[in-house]
């Protein structure tokens, strides 16, 4: 019934268009694009832009006609429901295939975007994921950057200066010191680090590219998934999350079922870091207009020269087994959402920055920091985590050790952290390669 | 005097009896009275003060409901009423077909009636484990993911216990008052809908009950099947609010847990006599 | 009498014509529905496959997967014992409940549709009350229900006393309210304390009950998945030295969902071979107790 409806509906909404009679080239463009009978289904993952995804989908039905349908996977469980969706009847045309193992899974089943339409669009090929036989089987449809967040008002209030935090010493020292004076400040250093699925992904997933990012650069750069890590930087890592979980709003015992809300601590000034990334910009900028970000400082030699993490996991691919309809009216989807004016400035609100000749510009602060880290000089962090060889279960792994770790920050307890950081990563690597 | 020591004996001890089991039941009613002051507390004073009650600064008011109804960027009212059908229709399936189907085998016992009878019962002990993987693989190719044609799968996977139970009283009604409409002139169809079907009452309360409480409950089955971004139950939309969208709000959840069991506890105390019979019934023979 | 008159024989000719109506759509929804599946689930189990259209025979390799699986072995292992001291718990408690309301106290009637009621709220709902409850006593020491598996597994069995003590309770007091009354009496005159009462004359007298429950029991056990998953999800995990994990309170079923639908995409056929695995343990289950209630039949 649902359905009958919708289709009505978008009947309707192209005789209105038709009706309209003399139209802009662009708009006949999509008129065409009606007529070819294709559909977009697209397999998003990103729970935080499903709203917008939703907004841009009805946008382009609305213009065109064709119907556009974005599903959006609950977090952490994207991967499964690609597998599910993709063995239906009306499986994905568009897909997101953001890692390396993403890309051993999938190849198989996405179209080589060499040379398409959408490939002609980009301006970089930093973001685009290969597979071993030089299929361009996803390609980046905007970067991000994470890091830490600050509120340099509150910095100032307690005392100190963005200028003062230029290492993993002084941030330390930054920290502890209003850590100390919480209670007398009114405000903490750190937001709540919970691990709850909710918010775990932003210690797993991003702070642990730290660790991951270094050994990648000593490597001279990963092309595939290693197969093994030697953990040389876990004592970074180590550094960075003791800082965190100890100089924070909430005892480190009390993370494991979460619970706290860390971007409404950061908004209310309730603390001066928070740990996160770039989407969360709008979220946060309302409150804090002049939130900036710094890098992950975690005691590596010659990090006064670091930068923000940049890169994506939000890498289109096209479902190669879908019908040739399909298929173009994806393409066509896509293109439009690089061009088109009005798109592109809703998807760059909300993604950062699309690295495509002619799509909007950012305003994104944190990018904007980014972008000044790069002009002064100092390296890219880029997204080694990536690699991950399993998302899922790897990182499942990693937040329950890092409970018993909060729980009790033995030297015993930070050992099972190492294991499941590295030796779990072999053993992941063996199960996905094996 | 022995006599009447014990039965004063007697008398204290029932009131032993009857004190420590109105404990129990204070203790029983403690979860859901939880559930009750969390969700009228802020999000923060849930996990820190889970046990106390809502008042001051921790008092959220009804915003927790308001705020439960749009959570998880998905509307309650929605679940709720994916709920609701699917749970009607598929008991409502289910008593319709097997009964008549139980009615068949039991009059005529063909050997193909047998075999059907024997997978029946066979599926009962089958675990949902066994099939999840290829049953939702098959709903979907046959498009049975939506709250609408669900109930298929429902009727399919919860023949066994109903074709049972049904069998089991079929053979009990003497075959004499089916032949008297017989030779009235009543065609099988209005012999089943006239007369039997009238006198399967009492068993179909019981698998009713028992098919309602199963799936207005069941988690996996439609996670599996169910287009799960378009449809949610209420289990599923519940089991998500947890896992996904940023910042879990509890006292949120906790709103929302409220007002899905709220229905249920209206339909217990309403029909109470009738679930506890089936459900003792239906595990009696399952 | 088991030979059936003509008129019976003439009566079923019709209704045999209308086999399609009776029988038709149950069967369809049933070979939807369980038989297709469940041949497919067995075949896929020797099979190597991402989708089920790329199904590539590979013999019992599955099978010795699964079983030199430690993560299966641990949930087995866990499954048994968890099954194991709930069946004791819940079928002792929802006992001596059914017996305190069948003295005939006043209120009987309350604490029954009191005791009764979790039995209807959902598995889901259930887990997330509970790990509510729990979380606002353990967070006041310093952890959570997810920091330790014994805090999980006694999690676990609160979790299912409170919502299957009735539901055994009500099958018991159906039990006790059979028992004859003259035996007691003649139990009392025979100058028979309530012990000696309790262990002679009743608990025989329900011992149909008491294997139903038993059975009931084992089988809610092993087949335990939602409550399972919303309470603690498998959490803490053990790290073991080579980097692998085990999920230390994750059951059976649990366990089963999570080889399809978290870890590799490559480990779909070996999931599905221990979902046989499991299907043969619980229906040896149920086997067990139709033998167990016949010979008992038997002997009475």
């Amino acid at each position: 019934m649902k359905k009958i409806l919708a289709l009505i509906l978008c009947l309707a909404m192209v005789f209105a268009l038709a009706a309209c009679g003399e139209k802009p080239a662009a708009e006949t463009k999509g008129e065409e694009n009606g007529a070819a009978a294709g559909s977009v289904y697209w397999l998003n993952f990103k729970p935080e832009s499903d709203e917008v995804l939703q907004k841009v989908a009805e946008l382009y039905t609305s213009k065109t006609g064709v119907p556009v349908k974005v599903v959006t996977a609950a977090s952490g469980t994207y991967s499964q429901t690609l597998t599910s969706e993709m063995d239906k009847s009306s499986a994905p045309t568009l897909f997101v295939v953001g890692t390396q193992a993403g890309v051993k899974d999938w190849a198989d089943y996405a179209l080589d975007l060499t040379g398409t339409p959408i490939a002609q669009e980009l301006n970089t090929d930093a973001y685009n994921l290969y597979d071993e036989n030089g299929k361009l089987v996803s390609i980046g449809y905007c970067y991000e950057c994470y890091g830490i967040i600050v509120n340099p008002d509150l910095l100032e209030k307690a005392g100190h200066s963005l200028d003062e935090i230029k290492n993993f010493e002084t941030l330390k020292a930054v920290a502890e010191d209003i850590h100390a004076r919480a209670e007398e400040l009114g405000f903490d250093a750190f937001s709540s680090s919970d691990m709850d699925p909710s918010s775990s992904w932003r210690f797993t997933g991003h702070m642990a590219n730290l660790e991951y990012f270094y050994e990648e650069r000593d490597a001279g750069g990963w092309t595939e998934c290693p197969a093994t890590l030697t953990g040389a930087y876990m004592d970074n890592f180590k550094n960075l999350y003791d800082l965190c979980i100890n100089n924070s709003l909430t005892d480190p015992k009390d993370l494991a079922t979460g619970g706290h809300d860390a971007e409404n601590e950061f908004k209310t000034g309730k603390a001066v870091f928070f740990v996160n990334g770039s989407w969360e910009y709008g979220a946060v900028s309302e409150a804090v207009p002049n939130a900036t970000m710094i890098p992950y400082y975690c005691g590596v030699e010659g990090e006064e020269k670091a930068g923000l993490n940049c890169g994506t996991e939000n890498c289109w691919a096209i479902n190669g087994k879908a019908s040739e309809a399909d298929q173009k009216a994806t393409m066509d989807f896509l293109v439009w959402c690089v061009t088109d004016p009005e798109a592109s400035r809703m998807l760059v609100d909300s993604f950062g920055v699309m690295p495509y000749t002619h799509a909007a510009e950012s305003t994104n602060g944190f990018l904007a920091a980014a972008n000044e880290y790069s002009n002064n000089g100092c390296y890219v962090m880029d997204w080694a985590t990536n690699y991950q060889p399993n998302v899922d279960d790897y990182r499942a792994a990693l937040v329950s050790a890092l409970n018993a770790y909060n729980a009790d920050q033995s030297a015993e307890n930070w050992a099972t952290v190492v294991t499941a950081f590295v030796d779990g990563w072999a053993t992941q690597y063996q199960n996905a390669n094996g | 005097m022995n006599n009447k020591s014990t039965l004063s004996a007697e008398r204290r001890n029932k009131t032993i009896l009857s004190v420590v089991l109105t404990v129990i039941c204070v203790i029983y009613v403690l979860p859901v009275l939880t559930v009750v002051l969390n969700s009228f507390k802020l999000n923060t004073y849930v996990k820190t003060d889970t046990f106390a009650l809502p008042k001051g600064e921790m008092w959220a008011g009804f915003d927790n409901f308001i705020k439960g109804m749009t959570f998880g960027n998905y509307p309650f009212w929605k679940s709720v009423v994916y709920s609701v059908v699917i749970t009607l229709l598929s008991t409502a399936l289910i008593l319709l077909f097997t009964s008549m189907a139980a009615w068949y085998i039991a009059r005529v016992n063909s050997i193909a009636c047998k075999a059907i009878y024997f997978l029946c019962v066979f599926s009962m002990v089958v675990p949902f484990q066994m099939v999840m993987f290829t049953l939702s693989k098959t709903a979907d190719a046959l498009r049975l993911n939506t709250p609408w044609t669900i109930p298929i799968v429902y009727l399919g996977f919860g023949a066994g216990l109903a074709i049972f139970m049904f069998v089991g009283f079929v053979k009990s009604i003497p075959l004499e008052i089916e032949e008297a409409a017989a030779i009235d002139g009543c065609g099988p169809l209005r012999t089943y809908f006239s007369v039997v079907f009238p006198m399967l009452k009492p068993t179909m309360i019981s698998v009713g009950i028992l098919e309602i409480m199963w799936v207005w409950n069941d988690y996996l089955l439609p996670v599996l099947v169910l287009d799960i971004n378009e449809y949610r139950t209420i289990p599923i939309h519940i089991q998500y609010l947890k896992g996904s969208y940023g910042t879990v709000d509890l006292g949120a959840t906790m709103a929302l847990i409220l007002l899905s069991i709220i229905p249920v506890i209206v339909f217990y105390l309403s029909c109470q006599k009738h679930i506890i019979k089936g459900v003792a019934s239906g595990a009696v023979k399952g | 009498m088991n030979k059936q008159s003509p008129l019976r024989r003439f009566w079923k000719t019709p209704l045999r014509r209308w086999a399609w109506l009776f029988l038709g759509p149950v069967t369809a929804a049933f070979a939807i529905g369980f038989v297709w599946p469940f041949l497919q689930g067995i075949w896929l189990s020797f099979c190597k496959f991402k989708l089920i259209k790329d199904a590539k025979f590979v013999g019992f390799s599955n099978y010795a997967k699964a079983l030199t699986d430690p993560s299966f072995m641990h949930s087995f292992w866990y499954t048994a014992l968890f099954a194991l001291v709930s069946l004791v718990l819940i079928n002792v408690l929802a006992f001596a409940v059914a017996l305190a309301l069948t003295q005939g106290i006043r209120g009987s009637n309350l604490f029954r549709t009191v005791f009764f009621m979790p039995n209807l709220i959902g598995g889901i709902v259930l887990g997330y009350i509970w790990s509510m409850i729990f979380d606002g006593i353990l967070s006041r020491y310093g952890t959570s229900i997810l920091m330790e598996t014994k805090y999980g597994f006694w999690g676990l069995i609160i979790l299912m006393c409170w919502q299957q003590i009735g539901y055994m309770m009500i099958i018991y007091i159906a039990g006790l309210q059979a028992v004859p009354g003259d035996m007691l009496e003649a139990a009392k005159i025979d100058g028979a304390n309530k012990w000696q009462t309790l262990f002679r004359v009743t608990i025989p007298n329900v011992m149909p009950s008491i294997t139903i429950c038993t059975f009931l029991g084992l089988t809610n056990g092993f087949k335990l998945f939602d409550q399972n998953l919303a309470l603690t999800a498998g959490q803490p995990f053990l790290i073991q030295a080579d980097g692998s994990s085990i999920k230390t309170t994750e059951m059976l079923a649990l366990n089963i969902y999570n080889t399809f639908y978290t870890s590799n995409s490559a480990s779909q056929g070996t999931a599905q071979a221990k979902a046989v695995l499991f299907f043969i343990l619980v229906a040896g289950l149920g086997l067990a107790q139709l033998a167990f209630t016949r010979k008992r039949e038997v002997q009475q």
